[in-house]
């Protein structure tokens, strides 16, 4: 071979190796991807963003809020609003972000952002007609809001709010002609990275990049929402290539390889337990449930990757968790448990009334055979359960009070979840005398509570955790048994990192693609 | 021929009115919508509002006859849900519903007759028992394994169909093919005995003696005389398909207004409930009334009788 062959062989190799490092990491332009989810959102308005089937389309990508939780640690960061900061006792202001656009080409500003969060509210009418927000439970004493000037939103709360900032993360902000009405919006317009484009009920939602974007343009162009209910059709949908994200997988149909990833949401199951019906009227009775199943065994083989034993209310990064709890006095002990629903029944508490294990055909995929674990555990130390598994709204009426007269003693099943790291958001509606889903009712509870919720930082950390204390290890109405893994699936040259936040707002502008 | 269309359009009147009071009255025995459209903390001024708005603040009866009156004028109110009248949801829905039960339907009664034919003609001898036995699998197979094993197979494993939605007719074939086994299965065996009863026939053996070829026997003499059992066992299948092939809509995500009955009743829509039902209603009253013209045109003793 000449010399000059020689280098034209060498400049061809290193051409061809260089084409070919390029291609097997180029970064397509303006890619489309699909997602599949597993429900149809019910509402696309703004003020509707509290469900996860709602949020996880709309969050983030149509819509955003003034300020934003930050799923690394928990911490709060502006978005809309720049800064904010309490001017009194009452009162709170928000320097909102200038030079932000809504899809519809209007600006935002303090008093669309005002009118956002008083048609939010629950009662708020207009033109006499009620709205009627699923978001409104992140504002549950009124508030007054109002337009300072352009920039700066003015908020006047009736009782002294320390978080009225984390509240607003959850309050997505929508444009001015939606806020003119009480009536629900089929077309969205927010100030996000993504624009609404059609939805076809039934089958998809698309959504396209928003070119007047306030902040860095995102790389995937357009976005396809379609809705799988079957978590084999999503699972099977990645690997035949016909969507590139799947949310809520199954164990049984994970992959072991880096497409499956997880994520954990501060996700808990628990169970609640009507202490003023027997058999559950004892606390050695209450005691005696926790002890009596194996946490460990249960989880370990009927969840798998997709959980973890747990004892407590809330996740780890809630400050209403406790985390040196000692669980002893709870964890699995069947003679202990026996031991203690007969010292109860010598004490004349009927402990062989039957009761009702309640839970949703749909708390999380396999759960069924969960409950049945459940069940059997509490029949082999002498209590009397029966399984109840029925849909959301009959499921309800177990939740929440009034409970009907005459209901069954019963066991309820939730999988609850705190993604605000705040446990104002759990405690007062499930562990206080008037929470709409508690069982409990202990004053001392109820002090710290109300307590907590004025406090601040750290001092309102340690009264929620002093109320856990005496909910897990005094009342025992209200137990974990597993904290939740979720899963999800990623096409081939999809970069997503799953976030505590995933399981509500999955930002398509943090999804990257490389061919 | 009047007066019995007439007979039958009444009687499908009644039952059509019929099927709309015990929708109507059982749907809210289930609770009611506001326990799912307002969250925690819905104040009472909400409650009563929503309730005006969808006339739920009526008594009971009062509720069911401001419906009638209105479902009389075509007017089913809106979806509490989707911001749109509810019978334009039905309606909407109601094409794709029509389209698969129409193919499913065609598919399943072709097929019948072919295997069926000749599993008559061979009857008791081998091609008799293994369509037999495939028409016994395919009538036993629950429909929801089915589907989800052909998704993995033909979409997954071998990628020759898609796994889902309604995008192209390639997303036709697994719906069509999970809906259609079942019917398939018995219609085949129906088709079988018919068949077997009119082949061992004294005018057929008469036939067979005079010449007829077997495939003209079979299809031109034959079919036609055992075809009355066919079509009331195939009438019976096809408005189940009416009904909306719930499986096939939830696993394959196809449209259709099996999926949309379902979400309207998790979601307590009421209006889209009652819309879709009555045009489910109609759907099949109207179908048995094209089943009972078929019977006339087939057999002519019906309408002597």
């Amino acid at each position: 071979m000449t010399f000059s062959a020689q280098i034209l062989r060498t400049s061809a190799i290193a051409i061809l190796a260089v084409a070919g490092m390029s291609s097997a990491y180029a970064t397509p332009i303006d890619p489309a991807i699909t997602v599949a989810v597993a429900v149809e959102p019910d509402s696309l308005d703004s003020c509707d963003t509290q469900p996860a089937q709602n949020a996880n389309i709309a969050r983030g990508n149509i819509y955003q809020s003034l300020t934003h939780v930050k799923p690394e640690d928990g911490k709060l960061e502006p978005l809309l609003a720049e800064s904010w900061s309490q001017t009194g006792d009452l009162v709170w202001e928000f320097k909102l972000r200038p030079n932000v656009k809504f899809h519809d080409g209007s600006a935002f500003d303090a008093k669309t952002a005002a009118a956002n969060v008083m048609r939010t509210q629950a009662g708020f009418e207009i033109d006499g007609k009620a709205t009627a927000c699923l978001n409104s439970g992140q504002i549950p004493e009124p508030v007054q809001a109002e337009a300072a000037d352009d920039l700066t939103l003015r908020v006047t709360t009736t009782h002294p709010d320390p978080i009225l900032p984390l509240r607003f993360s959850y309050i997505d902000i929508g444009g001015m002609e939606t806020q003119k009405t009480a009536q629900k919006t089929t077309r969205p317009v927010g100030t996000g990275p993504y624009r609404f484009v059609e939805r076809i009920q039934g089958q998809h939602i698309k959504l396209t990049r928003f070119d007047d974007y306030w902040s860095e343009a995102p790389q995937v162009k357009d976005v396809t929402y379609v809705y799988r209910s079957d978590p084999a059709v999503r699972a099977g949908m990645i690997t035949a290539g016909e969507a590139q994200i799947a949310t809520a997988i199954s164990a049984q149909h994970a992959t072991k390889d880096d497409r499956t990833v997880e994520f954990k949401d501060n996700r808990i199951v628990l169970y609640r337990l009507r202490h003023d019906k027997e058999p559950f009227v004892d606390p050695r009775v209450r005691q005696a449930v926790s002890k009596a199943i194996d946490r460990d065994t249960l989880v370990e083989v009927l969840m798998g990757r997709t959980g973890g034993p747990w004892y407590q209310m809330l996740g780890p990064q809630v400050n209403g968790y406790i985390s040196n709890f000692d669980s002893s006095s709870l964890s699995f002990d069947p003679d202990g448990a026996r031991e203690l629903i007969a010292a109860a029944k010598a004490d004349g508490h009927d402990v062989e009334t039957e009761f009702l294990i309640v839970t949703k055909t749909d708390l999380f995929p396999g759960s069924n055979e969960f409950v049945q674990a459940i069940a059997q555990y509490l029949q082999e130390v002498g209590l009397k359960p029966r399984i109840l598994s029925i849909e959301m709204t009959a499921w309800r009426t177990y939740l929440r009070q009034p409970f009907p007269e005459g209901q069954q003693s019963n066991m309820l099943m939730i999988s609850h979840d705190n993604t605000s790291g705040d446990a104002s958001f759990s405690y007062p509606r499930y562990i206080t005398c008037k929470g709409t889903n508690s069982s409990t009712c202990n004053t001392e509870v109820d002090r710290l509570i109300k307590e907590a919720d004025a406090a601040q930082a750290d001092q309102r950390a340690q009264l929620y955790q002093e109320a856990a204390k005496i909910l897990h290890l005094d009342e025992m109405t209200m137990e974990g048994v597993a904290e939740q893994v979720q899963l999800m699936m990623l096409g081939r040259g999809i970069n997503y990192k799953p976030n505590p936040l995933t399981g509500i707002e999955i930002l398509i502008s943090d999804v990257t693609v490389t061919d | 021929m009047v007066t019995f269309l007439r007979g039958r359009l009444l009687s499908g009147a009644v039952t059509l009115i019929g099927v709309v009071v015990m929708v109507f009255f059982l749907a809210r025995l289930t609770g009611s919508p506001i326990d799912l459209f307002f969250p925690e903390g819905g104040t009472e001024a909400q409650i009563r509002a929503f309730e005006q708005a969808y006339g739920l603040d009526q008594p009971l009866y009062k509720q069911f006859l401001i419906f009638l009156g209105n479902a009389a004028q075509g007017d089913f109110g809106d979806s509490i849900w989707q911001q749109r009248p509810a019978m334009e949801a039905a309606l909407s829905e109601m094409p794709m519903t029509l389209a698969l039960a129409g193919i499913a339907m065609v598919v399943s009664v072709v097929t019948a007759v072919i295997l069926g034919s000749i599993a008559a003609a061979y009857r008791f001898r081998r091609p008799d028992r293994i369509i037999t036995i495939l028409s016994l699998i395919a009538g036993s197979v629950p429909v929801f394994w089915f589907a989800i094993v052909s998704i993995l197979i033909f979409a997954i494993q071998l990628q020759w169909l898609p796994t889902s939605g309604s995008y192209s007719w390639k997303s036709w074939i697994l719906p069509v093919a999970t809906i259609s086994l079942s019917p398939i299965g018995v219609l085949t065996q129906v088709v079988r005995g018919a068949m077997i009863d009119v082949l061992t026939s004294g005018y057929v053996r008469n036939a067979r003696a005079r010449g007829f070829g077997s495939l003209r026997l079979i299809f031109r003499h034959s079919l036609r005389n055992a075809a009355l059992p066919i079509i009331a066992v195939a009438g019976d299948i096809a408005a189940s398909k009416l009904n909306g092939a719930v499986i096939v809509s939830v696993v394959f995500a196809f449209p259709g207004i099996g999926r949309l009955i379902v979400g309207a009743i998790m979601a307590r829509d009421f209006p889209v409930l009652q819309a879709s039902i009555v045009l489910v209603g109609l759907a099949i009253i109207t179908l048995n009334l094209l089943i009972d013209i078929i019977y006339m045109i087939v057999d002519p003793r019906v309408r002597l009788s």
